[in-house]
Parts: structure tokens; sequence; C-alpha cells
């Protein structure tokens, strides 16, 4: 549990360093959002950190920009990121993923994002791993696991919490299926739900929020 | 500084598989052995300061030994020996990556030494220990006790519901899938559901391909559900009040079950005999098996126990039981396997 405790502060300082490097308009992290949160593979814990580059946004049709449910933005990201899960006694999972993600951000603020992208996992066995050669000599395998190749796709909800306050970051519950092969010659799936923060430093939707406030006023 | 958190985080999860050996009387340990492609989990839990050990080997091939773990073990057994549930490769929460060409049964033969091996250098050369054999476990274990002074690693096998010979097994299903069902028939139960099976077996009758073996076996697993005298047993159930708490990768179960199921290894299996080896075996043996059991009939463990030289072997059959005795009828598999260790061990 310290342990866990460990890996989270250490990954969270990170992420707040990075995040508040600079966060102005001439950053040359604008165009990058932050990310951290806390992975559930079913009951496991787990951290999932990482960085996505803002691909496009794009273009509205203003006259439809209603207070309500209509859609404020549609943008496009690149996502890198690193996660941990910890299943006892089975395996401690640690993968990299590049994610394609689609979000669509609502006017007052909720947005539904849809993931899928490959990546790569390396798995640490659950507990000491022994070898036994045919003379019957018995050693103890150091960080014995696996390599896999992955593929992940998801889907999830969150706020976004610069539609409407001044306040750069929203939150996100989010369920992937994390792919993993060659498994024992064939495929694992796994279910992994992600719920945490995003840290958005230049706001890309300013421009577009005020024009759509002023389309209200109208 | 990414890349040294990542490393960090490398050097803490290997902390995770620093080596523990507890001897209490309520220890629950897992680690893994790696052999020619994958990695084998083994879960030690209960006393282990008895020095005796009691081995699970699960069915299948694909099957899972989280199954055999229910409270009801623990509370029986685990209080006196230390349980050993061992997933065999492709099974439970074992995990490889590209290893489908050692899925056969001298790997897992040699797998099983290795395993034994381990335990003994973990808890003590000189521990006792029993295998318990279910299923397609009973053949492995059978295979494992007939080759050359293997036997002598252990002290005794308790089989349950085992089989030894996949043609005779067949064969003794059929006749017993044949029988049973026009008995049920003649007493007008369950008739719509024997009338298929009885015809099956009435076309087919010997020499089986490995389509009809399946097909008979598929009968086999239905039957006992169709009487009533035997006691129900939900996998599923099991998997829902087992899964959280004893920590089953629930996916990695399936994904090895539906891979192993499909395998070609199946087709081996499928001619597979050792009832001519049979002779070999001196260790104390317990039979227990379900009277209802279709997969492996009862007369195939009168097989084996007639076959054995042993001179200490025991033949109990449980009334209630279909092929799960061990959890179908769990006091009288406990009361049993505690007797027999408690005089062999």
């Amino acid at each position: 549990m310290l342990k866990t405790g460990f890996y989270i502060l250490m990954i969270f300082n990170f992420s707040v360093c990075c995040a508040q490097a600079d966060s102005t308009a001439k950053s040359p992290f604008k165009n990058f959002d932050f990310k951290l949160t806390y992975l559930s593979s079913v009951i496991y814990p787990g951290v999932s950190t990482g960085i996505e580059y803002f691909i496009k946004q794009k273009s509205l049709d203003k006259s439809k920009l209603k207070p309500g449910n209509k859609i404020l933005k549609k943008e496009r990201f690149i996502s890198g990121n690193l996660n941990w899960y910890h299943h006892p006694d089975f395996h401690d999972n640690l993968y990299l993923t590049l994610e394609w993600v689609k979000r669509k951000t609502k006017s007052t603020g909720f947005i539904s994002e849809f993931t899928f992208g490959p990546g790569f996992s390396r798995t640490f066995n659950g507990g000491t791993t022994y070898s036994v050669n045919d003379a019957g000599d018995i050693s103890v395998i150091k960080m014995a696991g696996y390599n896999y190749a992955l593929i992940t796709a998801g889907g999830g909800f969150g706020y976004d919490y610069s539609v409407r306050k001044n306040f750069s970051c929203l939150i996100l519950a989010k369920m992937n299926i994390i792919s993993m092969f060659p498994y024992n010659s064939t495929i694992y799936f796994r279910p992994v739900m992600e719920l945490g923060i995003r840290y958005i430093p230049a706001r890309r939707t300013s421009s577009v929020l005020k024009q759509h406030d002023s389309n209200s006023n109208k | 500084m990414r890349l040294g958190i990542f490393f960090v985080i490398i050097l803490l999860l290997s902390g995770c598989q620093k080596e523990k050996i507890t001897f209490s009387e309520n220890v629950s340990e897992a680690f893994y052995i790696e052999n020619a492609g994958a990695s084998m989990r083994v879960l030690v839990q209960g006393n282990t300061a008895n020095n005796t050990f009691i081995m699970i080997i699960h069915g299948g091939p694909g099957a899972s030994s989280y199954l055999y773990d229910t409270k009801y073990i623990s509370k029986n057994l685990g209080d006196k020996y230390a349980m050993v549930y061992w997933d065999q490769r492709n099974a439970g929460g074992s995990q490889g990556t590209t290893n489908s060409e050692y899925l056969h049964l001298d790997q897992m033969v040699d797998d099983l030494k290795k395993v034994i091996q381990v335990l003994k250098y973990r808890y003590g050369q000189d521990m006792s220990l029993f295998l318990v054999g279910h299923s397609f476990g009973g053949l492995l274990a059978t295979d494992f006790i007939t080759k050359t002074d293997l036997q002598l690693m252990i002290k005794g096998l308790i089989n349950v519901d085992g089989s030894h010979n996949y043609p005779l097994n067949d064969t003794l299903t059929r006749i017993k899938l044949q029988s049973e069902g026009k008995y049920q028939v003649s007493q007008n139960r369950n008739v719509e559901k024997w009338e298929p099976i009885i015809n099956y077996c009435n076309t087919h009758t010997g020499n089986f391909t490995f389509e009809e073996s399946q097909q008979l076996e598929s009968y086999a697993a239905d039957a006992e559900s169709y009487i009533d005298s035997v006691k129900y047993y939900s996998i599923v159930s099991q998997v829902l009040k087992y899964a959280i708490p004893n920590k089953y990768p629930v996916t990695s179960m399936i994904s090895n079950i539906i891979f192993s199921e499909d395998s070609n290894f199946n087709k081996e299996l499928a001619v597979t005999s050792f009832s001519e080896s049979l002779h070999n075996v001196t260790i104390p043996v317990l039979l227990l098996w379900g009277k209802y059991d279709f997969i492996c009939p009862t007369a195939l463990g009168v097989d084996f126990y007639n076959r054995i030289t042993s001179i200490e072997k025991r033949m109990v059959i449980s009334p209630v039981s279909g092929h799960n005795l061990i959890l179908q009828d769990k006091k009288l598999f406990c009361d049993e396997v505690n007797s027999f260790v408690l005089k062999y061990r």
C-alpha cells in the first residue's frame, strides 16, 4: 500500500511540474493537455498519466450554437499514456499507449470521448518466479514477466470546467478494453476504468465560447 | 524525467517479486514457475507448519485451480495441511506469449515435476506431498506416477473422477449414458432430454471419431443435471462467489479455457491411454467417484483400481455427485482426504 501511494505521489508530482511549467498562450505546451487518472481494472488499483496533443478542432456552424445540449466543439487529439495496474498474485501491468482521441464538448460543459490505439505492455508476474533446469537446479528469475502488443479502445463521459468557469481542467470517467497478444497463443482482454482529471494549459476554446455566449445573448 | 519515473516504477515492481516463504498455520502466498514458455501460478494456502502438502491438479485441459479454492476446503483441509493450487500452462492465471507448441502431456508432466521440485525447495525436501487429480488432472497425475520413479516424489495419489484411458472413457461414457438413460425413461423422468442421448448412443457404437468423442462428452456433461439426486453445482455461482475475494483473473481464465478447448492437444488426448502402465503404481491411492459421473464413469475408476499394484488402495463412491465430487460432496471429499493423508503422510 505504501508503494502504491508512493507511485501515485511520484506521478502526480511529475504531472504538476509539467503542468505548471508554462501554461500561457505563448507556451510551447499550448497544444498539450496533461492527464492524471486513477486507473481501476475491475477492483484492482492503478494509475494512468499522459499527454494529449491537440490536432484539430472542427469548425462549427455558429447559428446552431444554442444553450442546451448542442455541441460546442469537436476535437481530435493524439494521446500518449503510461498506465499501470496491480492485480495481486497475478501480475502488475505497465503499459504504454498511443491513442487517437475524438472528443465532443457540449455548451453545458459535458463531454464525451472515444479513444482507440496501439500500445505496448510489460507484465511482471505476481510473485517470485522460479526456473528449474534439467539437473534440478533452481534459480529465481528477476523481473519475470512478458512483453505484449496491445490495442486499447474506450469511451467515456466527463465535464469540462473551462467551458463555463475559468478553471482549466476537465474530469472524466472512461471505460477501456485493453487486448494483449499473443497471450498464451491467444488474446487477453481486460476492462479498465479510468477516473481522473485533465489539465488544459491554454484553452483553445475561449474564442468559440465567447462567440457562443454572444450569440446566446442576442 | 519521465524515463526516470519509468525506471523507478520498474524497480518498485520488481520488489513485488521478492521471495516470501512462510511457515505458519495460515499462509497464503503465490509464486510462479517458468518453464518452456509459460509462467505457471502456484498458490500455497493454509497450514505450512505441518509439513504436509496437498496439491490440486485441475481438470480441463485449460480449467483453473482457482475453482477448487473454497471456504469449505480451507476450513476443513487448509487448517491442518497446506493446499497447493497449481494452474497448469495455458490455464487459469498462468501466463506466457506464443507457447502452444508446448501444450502436450510430456511437457505438462515435466511442468508438474518442476512444480514439485520448487515446492520442496521452498518448504523442505522432507515434506509429505499428496496429489489430487480431478478429471483431466487425473490423467496428468496418472501419466506422472507411471513414469519411472516420479511417484517416489509423492506420498500418495487421490484420483477424483479422473481419466486414465480416453478411448475406454468414451466407451464407458456411451454405455452409462445408454443404460441410465433407458432407466430414467422407464421411470418417465426427463424423457424428452434422454431420448436424443439414447438415440445418439444407439447409432454410435464404437471406434469413435474425435467429433463423436466430443459429442459424447457434451451429452455426459448435461446428463448429470437430469438426475434428481445429484447435487446441483453451478460454475457461474462459484465464480460470482469467489472471483473478488480470491482475486480471480477472470478474463485470463476465460481466454485460456477457450484456447485449450479448441487446441489440437485434445486430439492427442483422445487416443491417450495409460492402462498398460498402471501396474507400475505402487504408492497409496484413494479413488473418489461420483455415482452419476457420466464424463468419467465409475467403471473407469474401477478399472484404475484393478490395474494398479498398490497394496494401500481404496475407492469411495458418492451417491449425490456427478463429475465434480470435490464441490458436490465436499464433506465426503474432505473427510476421505483427511483420513487418507493422516494415514500415509
